[in-house]
């Protein structure tokens, strides 16, 4: 996985499954880029992430906070009138923590981090100089960079499937490997 | 370069809708004007379309709100303010206004949303609806019975008991019903408008057997005085309107109709030579009514001495225990607040890349996580099949197969 810009803003989806597979910390650390979460994502995905704290019992707000605190993870709000007119208008499409995340990234030539097939052919039609990441792109990258142990990687995968709900869809050129990744 | 949305949306239509948010959170225009540091005067003049809103400005206010940027940005079908509609309800009883106010604002919303899901996937939800059945000084019981008779051939649905009387009325007339909890004392909402059509509220936290009654006494408004909207609940009248009465009977007799009842009473009657009280149990379960409901209607088709419940009332008779004691299972009941085809609309349009999953877990209002456990069981639904596998036309198959 190559990245290519400065900064990497990982949207709801992104944000949801790295907290649940238990290792947000490490996963944020083995990126080569600065990670960013949009303060519309952060305000509409608290909640999400408190329920899913407490129904698992997990430290996953904790994480996400911890994060935050360390620096790992950074907060961003619109910046320039352009941003909010191009979050406005990318609205119509989009809600609003995906429009959000892609009015920012488009403005500051930053990557996104996201799984939203909606985004993505959003992104994909009307700017294609944005670099678009995925989780298995992430996870993949996390697991080589720090030689995980494979039945530490299953482990994750099984938490990102049991408690975020999401697998890769089935054109997701990493979908064997989560799925091998996965036994 | 992309377009300026807020140079060409129409103004008044953006107005409206931030002057309801701004009503809707209790906020006064001067409230408003602090917000986004202007003047009362220039909220006034958005709020009518007379002049332009900032992006900034309109960020500001959604949040304040409490409101997404997009419910005012894209292209949503116009529902006209179901307010309108209740004014009469509010003005019978002014006292209940802001009780019932939140309830009706999410009846409209999700009506809304469930246009708007039929426009996403250019799927309008079809409509079986019966010519307005004019009631107007008939005599009540004939004409409830005559009603029911004939809605039950139209459905096809002879005398035999109504399994899933939800699903006939969403998916055979097409009225678009939601289950919302709401104070025990409310049973059903009505409504009707020509964008919407018929549409219910049915309070999820009533017994499965008092929602079906609420739901066929919701029927026959739409029925019979369908441009009248209708907030059921209890000790409204101290002397029942016709409407009201009409709608009752009518429930009696469409869910428990007089020729296949006397027959399997006949049945159990004749083939034990006495009618039990676990008789009685297993019918009202077979019926999906309550234990009482069934009483009174045997009871006034004279197959039980009148008084019959109000006896067994008096000896103490626990409803709840008993059924249990029978092993009687929970009656067929689908207890989701959205309507079945409103869900596979939503997850179809999710599936194909129409909306974002943060659009899908609003429109079924639950948070990211649920929304996407419930897409996993709707997508199981779907015959286990997934994504792009579901969005074939079946008949071309047999046509590529030739």
């Amino acid at each position: 996985m190559q990245i290519t810009h400065s900064h990497i803003l990982l949207d709801a989806c992104c944000v949801i499954n790295f907290c649940a597979s238990g290792q947000f910390l490490a996963i944020l650390k083995s990126l080569p880029a600065e990670i960013v979460v949009t303060t519309v994502v952060q305000e509409r995905e608290l909640k999400t992430l408190q329920r899913l704290q407490e129904e698992e019992n997990d430290a996953l707000l904790v994480e996400f906070d911890e994060a935050i605190q360390q620096g790992l993870l950074k907060v961003v709000d619109f910046e320039s009138e352009d941003e909010e007119e191009s979050f406005v208008n990318y609205a119509v499409d989009l809600d609003d923590g995906e429009s959000a995340t892609c009015a920012i990234a488009v403005h500051r030539k930053w990557a996104i981090a996201t799984d939203d097939d909606k985004a993505i052919k959003f992104l994909q039609k009307k700017f294609l100089h944005v670099q678009i990441l995925s989780t298995p792109e992430i996870i993949k990258h996390w697991s080589e960079k720090q030689s995980i142990d494979s039945l530490v990687l299953s482990n994750v995968l099984n938490a990102i499937r049991i408690k975020g709900h999401y697998v890769p869809p089935k054109n997701d050129p990493l979908r064997n490997w989560w799925q091998k990744s996965s036994e | 370069m992309t377009t300026n949305i807020l140079e060409n949306i129409d103004l008044r239509t953006l107005g409206e809708l931030l002057q309801q948010a701004r009503k809707k959170c209790s906020m006064t225009q001067a409230d408003a004007a602090k917000i986004i540091d202007a003047a009362r005067t220039t909220v006034i003049a958005i709020e009518k379309g007379e002049r332009r809103i900032r992006p900034n400005e309109l960020i500001k206010l959604a949040r304040a709100y409490g409101r997404s940027v997009s419910d005012f940005v894209r292209p949503r079908p116009v529902v006209q303010p179901f307010e309108v509609q209740f004014r009469a309800v509010y003005q019978r009883s002014q006292e209940q206004q802001a009780e019932i106010e939140p309830f009706i604002s999410k009846l409209e919303e999700l009506c809304q949303n469930y246009l708007e899901l039929e426009k996403i996937m250019e799927a309008p939800l079809p409509q079986n609806y019966p010519l307005e059945y004019q009631v107007t000084n008939m005599p009540i019981k004939s004409t409830a019975e005559s009603i029911a008779v004939a809605e039950r051939q139209r459905l096809g649905l002879g005398d035999a008991p109504i399994s899933e009387l939800r699903d006939i009325l969403e998916q055979d007339v097409g009225l678009r019903i939601f289950y919302l909890q709401m104070p025990q004392k409310y049973s059903e909402v009505y409504g009707y408008n020509e964008e919407v059509g018929g549409c219910m509220a049915i309070n999820s936290n009533h017994p499965e057997e008092r929602r079906r009654w609420s739901m066929a006494h919701g029927y026959l408004h739409f029925l019979a005085h369908r441009q009248k909207p209708e907030f059921h609940f209890d000790c409204q009248y101290q002397r029942f309107p016709e409407s009201e009465q009409l709608a009752e009977t009518f429930s009696k007799y469409f869910l428990m109709p007089t020729s296949g009842l006397l027959k399997r009473f006949n049945d159990i009657h004749r083939t034990n030579s006495k009618f039990t009280p676990t008789n009685l149990f297993t019918l009202a379960h077979y019926y999906g009514v309550s234990v009482e409901a069934l009483s009174y209607r045997l009871e006034e088709m004279e197959l039980l001495p009148s008084g019959t419940w109000d006896k067994l009332r008096d000896r103490g008779l626990k409803v709840r225990k008993v059924q249990e004691e029978l092993g009687l299972e929970q009656i067929p009941q689908r207890i989701d607040i959205m309507p079945l085809h409103y869900q596979h609309l939503a997850i179809e349009a999710l599936d194909q890349g129409l909306i974002t999953e943060g659009r899908f877990a609003e429109f079924l209002h639950v948070d990211r996580l649920e929304s996407r456990r419930i897409a996993e069981a709707l997508r199981e639904y779907s015959s286990g099949m997934r994504e792009e596998d579901t969005d074939f036309d079946l008949r071309q198959i047999q046509t590529a197969g030739k």
